[in-house]
């Protein structure tokens, strides 16, 4: 029962902790450590299975394989949230650039079908139209 | 006056024109419509803005401000859905809040529900209560409707503000943005026109799980 909580306890602590990092350089070489750290310890399963089952005894979740599943679990949950918010990102970056076009684009359009819609600018208190301020 | 369309080729002319009648400029975003959206604007006096794709209502008024905010006579940004759902004299009565207000109010925000609105059918107003009622930033500002497309933004606001929620979240992110800066938010009384067209395209509760989300993971990790 105890494990349990414990590792209801981790998966919320990593998910919290993962949430709340500042993207950097220590935390792109945590990742990566933790995925070839997690491949040795998988190898090892494989190869000795019976040290894991006495280590999942030790701390009683059962069998070996319950442990090595629960850690897929975490692991999932992790590259899922991970791969969440790289697309957070880029999909971002991918939205500066279609609005870049969009701008330029419509700016050639309209002063195309509005010659003389420089009323607007007219109105203007401060200077006149200028390539100055971009979004 | 802002109005991002997607998708809306059977209103958008005649929204449009409503809209020019009070408003002389009016900036419309196409979110990359699939249909003749932009043939129908292009028939109008509005000017045009393409998203090459599309990208979402948030990106699209991200998009719209910014394309406003080049017109250097420009004080007033209002932002508008493209449905129909507002009325004109409301975007009206609430640039004139903006204006007269002298520096008291920086944003006005459209509300639903301020008096009584018996026009919204039961479950929309459930959904919108219950949205409203877990924003701690709506709180704050003590504000009634979080999610009505009708806004106006003063220059300085408008300048200052970054959408970077493209899809529906991004009502909620006004909402925190303008809690977090501190900016006079006016609240008033707007009355929306429930169509048979408007309601077939309005967000449903099972949209609101995907807003929660969004907004809960927003600028975090890498």
């Amino acid at each position: 029962m105890l494990v349990k909580l414990i590792l209801i306890a981790a998966v919320l602590g990593l998910f919290v902790a993962f949430l709340r990092s500042k993207p950097g350089v220590r935390i792109q070489a945590g990742k990566r450590v933790a995925v070839i750290l997690f491949a040795a310890v998988n190898i090892y399963a494989i190869v000795r299975p019976g040290d894991v089952s006495a280590v999942a005894n030790l701390i009683g979740v059962g069998r070996g394989a319950d442990l090595v599943l629960y850690a897929l679990v975490i692991a999932f949950l992790m590259g899922m949230l991970n791969f969440y918010v790289r697309f957070k990102a880029v999909d971002q970056r991918f939205t500066a650039l279609a609005r870049a076009m969009a701008l330029r684009e419509a700016e050639a359009i309209n002063r195309e079908r509005f010659p003389d819609d420089d009323v607007c600018a007219s109105t203007a208190v401060g200077p006149g139209r200028g390539d100055a301020e971009r979004g | 006056m802002i109005i991002p369309v997607f998708n809306e080729a059977s209103v958008v002319a005649g929204v449009v024109e409503e809209v020019l009648q009070t408003f002389p400029h009016v900036v419309c975003v196409d979110d990359g419509s699939s249909d003749h959206s932009v043939s129908e604007i292009l028939k109008t006096d509005a000017h045009l803005v393409r998203h090459p794709t599309n990208l979402g209502q948030g990106a699209a008024l991200q998009t719209g401000l910014a394309y406003a905010l080049r017109r250097p006579g420009a004080q007033f940004f209002v932002t508008f859905d493209s449905d129909g759902q507002h009325r004109v004299e409301d975007a009206r009565a609430m640039v004139d809040v903006a204006r007269d207000g002298d520096g008291d109010a920086d944003v006005v925000l459209g509300s639903r529900f301020l008096n009584h609105a018996r026009d919204i059918p039961a479950l929309k107003r459930l959904v919108l209560r219950t949205v409203m009622a877990l924003s701690v930033a709506g709180r704050r500002l003590r504000l009634t409707d979080a999610h009505n497309g009708l806004r106006v933004f003063t220059r300085a606001p408008a300048q200052d503000i970054r959408i970077t929620m493209n899809g529906m979240a991004h009502a909620s992110e006004i909402v925190s943005y303008l809690a977090r800066r501190r900016w006079k938010v006016v609240e008033v009384p707007v009355s929306i026109r429930y169509t048979d067209y408007s309601r077939s395209k309005g967000q449903s509760l099972i949209n609101g799980v995907n807003i929660l989300f969004d907004l809960s993971i927003r600028q975090r990790g890498a």
